[in-house]
């Protein structure tokens, strides 16, 4: 074990989606980093359904894997089955998503952090030591200290984490874990205020207890494509899960219990997550669906623990096996646990800067779902940020913001800093106004210049992902200067049920028609040295999306050209509203509140009116047209 | 700091009214009006004696204050009714700015009360148009915009819109499923009528200008086809000389008269001919160039093949003469026979079938913003048509939907996924 009196640069506390990112990401820019969490073994883990990615969120995993992170590199080496979702609809929503050994995930994880070198304690922080409004250490439970210039808080659910099974409570942190107590009380005493959230998770069931073949069988893509640009090969197990239906029995079954679930009992419970609800929720909300799909995932490879995806509940443990048996398939089926709602306590977002610094206290960084989000992959953006701007802290350079328009990180955080959240967040491609511009397969293109400036990726992948990008832009170079004859076209475009061509066009615009690829033109397309076979479809794939796209992304950039004046202009720190007279209280009352850092954040306040900020612009002595956005 | 302005229009009337606005607009008149009854007080009108430099009375006024925020801008604001005589106004406006006010810019008043959340644009632009509205119709479509029911409307197509994209962002963001068999066809056909709907603002809107503004009508033809006849007779007065030679009027000779509530003003001009006088000469090309600018003009002659929609070929003197010539209508109005048709077929033509009280926008701003969403729910919907791409569509939808907030209220992302997660069942 370490010595305590070690002196460390940057104190991550936790060790989930965000610790782990933070952690490493900071130690390897050659900043001295410890992770501190409860348990060791559980480092890594992923506490609920045993999949990463997914809409909107496979983009960010792969943005996690441009910045250095390390969540889709483990998935590739962990996945049971991969699928890349929404492929019938546009291509800037088609999101990749792994199914992975959620055993194997955690291993893979607690090893590497050893190949690297990176210090993990294992003790409980219930403190900071906080001096001239900064982080100089972080106290423990057992009343030792650890000195340090920064502290990433990555707590998730432990923080006076609270399970509700029924009318049963336990004080924990997961199923079976103890919560943290100390933190929020330290933070509150310090003045950040905090909220309680509520998540769910359904039941794990026993592999031996389902009839199977009542199941509908779900594989994955037959030619899978890995969440990382540094796995170069790629061939998961495919593991099948299977689908289940409810049926009106169950649903009867549930609202005649409603009663024994935690959330219907009546008391006053957090707020939970509308995306995600609870099985009571969706029957009792959506009468008219006569059945809802129950997906059965295994959580590791032929295990026995599977996971029952739909099916989250607060239900009491007898009345949730009950209403499961009535499904076709479960007649038989057995808990290895019942699932469960947990409430805990998170931090208001708008108390940091869109660095995930706090406003009160430098050096102090949160992230994850302390920040009221939900989601592994929400939590890793968060904590490859951290780490990124709690080691540039260190060194003293510039942070890096990413904005709207760079990722969906950068949604992310502009949302979790200017909204006030009452559910938790999870990242949904239509928060993304420039979605377009956010595409899975084009990460690399819009975050390899910050991986580059920041030093976050081996020089072998800077490289790759160099070349890479230069073959897609010479590759639309090409198509939008070359020219088809009718004859050499015409025969393939009647095949696609398009209309003919009269004379010679460009490439490119033929290419704009929604069925024609490039594929249909005659390319002379060679390999190049060092891209795989998943980066050459990649070349093509985001070429054709360019040119597709190129109307509606020039004018967005046009857009995004026009409001870029307002996210430079800088309000003071200490900027007073309450000499705005002619503001409304609400407005005031949410700058006071929010303290956004440039006009373009307030702009984005919600329920913040364009006179609101031409009265503010009026104050900041600017000029006083607002444009629309 | 107050501003102030004289709120009447200039010249000698029986009152004038003249308008403080601001923080200080209570200290700025009490550094004229001695009277110690004169208290800081809302709504509550008081009669003062208005006092110059030298403590002499020079006008008797009826002070009516109304505190902030309870005013028409927001702030604390003041109205002085004076004698309406230019040299007391001025002397008003003058002591006013000796204790520290300025003078109001154009529209300043509607300014600060849109600044301070007062009204929003659209409600704006319509004190703008009640103001400059030239008929009653008019000033009551700008009254009822001004209540918001212009805003509500164009909420009402918004809400529509914003269900559409609702309905598809649940199948790009949610539904892991793929589309559902119907989803395209429906939202075509919803879409398709919803261009209609602001199609039909956008035409109402060219016919509701001429309520606000007026239309202008020209009689034009040949010499002495009896021109300046009807003309007397639809104003009703004898305005144009009328006699039996040709190259009797020689200038253009205007008048305004309402047809159904509908503003106009009619213009008699010069019979075209070839001619030998320059007075002459130089009315027909006056003549002619009113016919260029006319918002409608009634031709004495016969139709052609093509004509402009903006024409009415009249055949005149139909009490002592016949024709099987091409005409719009026949007439005499000498004998004041069918001018109702005529009038009636100039409403028609101006205004068609346009009846005031439906959606009206009474700005050019407004117009813009109408014609950028049908614009792109037009993209929207041939999109859709050639079965490309959805987010593509949701694109050009969410883009109608931010051309709709500038005339209401900006529509946020979290209003999107709210509509999502009230009509559907999300999470597996």
């Amino acid at each position: 074990m370490k010595r305590l009196d070690t002196k460390y640069q940057v104190v991550v506390v936790g060790g989930g989606h965000a610790g782990l990112e933070a952690a490493l990401i900071s130690h390897k820019r050659g900043v001295k980093t410890l992770l501190v969490s409860m348990d060791k073994g559980a480092v890594g883990r992923t506490s609920c359904n045993p999949a990463i990615g997914g809409l909107a969120k496979g983009q960010m995993v792969k943005e996690v894997d441009v910045l250095g992170g390390i969540m889709g590199a483990f998935a590739d080496q962990s996945t049971l089955q991969s699928k890349t979702l929404n492929t019938s609809k546009g291509r800037s929503v088609w999101s990749p998503r792994s199914q992975i050994d959620k055993n194997l995930y955690e291993k893979i994880a607690q090893l590497h952090t050893l190949d690297v070198g990176l210090d993990v304690y294992e003790g409980e922080v219930v403190g900071l030591d906080i001096k001239n409004n900064s982080v100089c250490g972080v106290v423990l439970k057992n009343n030792k200290k650890i000195l340090c210039e920064s502290a990433i808080l990555t707590c998730g659910t432990f923080l006076n984490g609270l399970i509700h099974i029924g009318k049963k409570q336990i004080r924990a942190g997961r199923y079976n874990e103890k919560r943290s107590k100390g933190i929020t009380e330290f933070l509150n005493s310090i003045g950040l205020s905090s909220g309680r959230l509520k998540t769910g998770t359904p039941p794990r069931i026993k592999r031996s207890s389902v009839d199977w073949t009542q199941g509908e069988k779900d594989l994955g893509d037959k030619k899978p494509k890995p969440l990382s640009y540094r796995t170069k090969n790629f061939n998961p197990k495919n593991e099948p899960c299977f689908a289940f239906r409810t049926k009106t029995e169950t649903h009867d079954m549930i609202l005649k219990n409603l009663s024994s679930s935690a959330m219907y009992s009546g008391k006053n419970m957090a707020t939970g997550p509308r995306y995600c609800p609870s099985i009571e929720d969706k029957v009792y909300k959506f009468k008219n669906n006569p059945s809802h799909l129950l997906q059965l995932e295994p959580e590791w490879t032929k295990s026995e623990q599977i996971y029952v995806n739909g099916f989250s509940t607060s239900l009491s443990e007898d009345i949730q096996l009950k209403c499961l048996k009535t499904v076709d398939g479960l007649q038989n089926v057995e808990f290895i646990r019942p699932g469960y709602a947990i409430e805990y306590d998170f931090f208001h977002p708008s108390q940091l800067k869109n660095t995930l610094e706090s406003k009160a206290v430098d050096g102090l960084f949160l992230a994850g779902q302390i920040n009221g989000t939900s989601g592994y992959e929400e939590a890793s953006s968060q904590g490859i940020l951290a780490g990124i701007n709690a080691s540039c802290y260190i060194l003293n350079e510039e942070p890096l913001v990413l904005k709207r328009d760079d990722a969906y990180i950068g949604v992310l955080i502009d949302d979790l800093i200017l909204k006030d959240t009452n559910e938790p967040y999870r990242m949904f491609t239509s928060r993304a106004e420039y979605r377009l511009q956010l595409r899975s397969s084009n990460a690399d293109q819009r975050l390899l210049k910050y991986s580059i400036k920041y030093n976050l990726l081996d020089k072998k992948t800077v490289e790759m992902l160099s070349k890479k990008i230069k073959k897609t832009q010479n590759m639309v170079n090409m198509l939008e200067k070359t020219s088809v004859k009718p004859a050499e076209i015409n025969n393939r475009l009647i095949l696609l049920g398009e209309k003919e061509i009269k004379e010679s066009q460009k490439i490119s615009n033929i290419l704009k028609r929604p069925s024609v690829l490039i594929k249909d033109f005659n390319i002379n397309n060679e390999k190049s040295e060092g891209l795989n076979s998943f980066l050459e479809d990649e070349v093509l794939f985001e070429a054709e999306t360019i040119i597709k796209y190129s109307g509606y992304i020039n004018r967005q950039k046009e857009e995004i050209d026009k409001i870029k004046i307002y996210e430079e202009m800088i309000i003071p720190k200490n900027f007073d509203y309450n000499q705005i007279k002619s503001l409304s209280n609400e407005s005031r009352e949410k700058f006071i509140n929010i303290k956004p850092q440039t006009v373009g954040q307030a702009q984005r306040i919600n329920g913040i009116r364009p006179t609101d900020i031409s009265i503010l612009l009026v104050y900041l002595r600017r000029p006083f047209h607002v444009k629309q956005i | 700091m107050a501003i102030v302005a004289c709120s009447t229009p200039p010249g000698r009337s029986g009152l004038a009214v003249v308008r403080l606005s601001g923080k200080n607009s209570y200290k700025t008149i009490k550094t004229f009006i001695p009277n110690k009854t004169l208290k800081k007080k809302h709504l509550f009108p008081s009669l003062v004696e208005l006092v110059d430099e030298k403590g002499e009375v020079f006008d008797q006024a009826v002070v009516t204050q109304y505190l902030s925020p309870n005013s028409y801008t927001g702030e604390d604001l003041v109205e002085l009714s004076c004698h309406g005589n230019p040299i007391i106004v001025s002397k008003i406006i003058d002591l006013c700015l000796a204790a520290g006010a300025s003078i109001a810019e154009p529209g300043e008043f509607t300014k600060r009360a849109y600044m301070n959340g007062k009204m929003d644009l659209s409600e704006a632009e319509s004190v703008s148009s009640i103001i400059h509205a030239k008929s009653l119709a008019g000033v009551r479509s700008g009254i009822k915009n001004l209540k918001g029911s212009l805003s509500g409307s164009v909420y009402e197509i918004k809400k529509t819109i914003i269900g559409f994209v609702a309905n598809l962002e649940f199948n790009l963001d949610i539904s892991e499923d793929d589309l559902q068999p119907n989803l395209i066809n429906n939202t075509l056909a919803e879409v398709k009528q919803q261009i209609h709907t602001l199609d039909t603002c956008i035409k109402n809107f060219k016919e509701s200008q001429f309520f606000q503004e007026g239309a202008s009508v020209v009689l034009a033809g040949p010499p002495n086809a009896g021109k300046s006849t009807l003309f007397n007779l639809l104003i009703n007065k004898k305005h144009s000389i009328v006699t039996p030679e040709e190259g009797t009027t020689r200038d253009v000779v205007e008048k305004s008269l309402f047809i159904k509530q509908l503003p106009i003003t009619l213009k008699d001009t010069a019979g075209i001919r070839g001619s030998q006088s320059e007075a002459e000469r130089q009315g027909i090309l006056k003549s002619k160039e009113e016919v260029l600018d006319a918002d409608l003009v009634i031709m004495f002659d016969k139709k052609p093949k093509s004509s402009p929609t903006n024409h009415i070929y009249v055949f005149n003197k139909s009490d002592i003469a016949k024709t099987t010539d091409n005409y719009d209508i026949h007439i005499s109005a000498k004998k004041n026979k069918k001018i109702q048709d005529l009038k009636n077929m100039i409403y028609k033509n101006l205004v068609g079938a346009f009846t005031p009280g439906e959606i009206l926008l009474t700005s050019k701003r407004q117009l813009a913003a109408v014609c950028g969403a049908s614009k792109h729910l037009k993209q929207a919907y041939a999109l859709l048509k050639e079965n490309n791409s959805l987010e593509l569509v949701v694109e050009d939808l969410n883009l109608c939907i931010s051309e709709l907030d500038k005339i209401t209220t900006k529509t946020t992302r979290d209003d999107i996924l709210d509509s999502v997660f009230s009509s559907f069942c999300v999470g597996k």
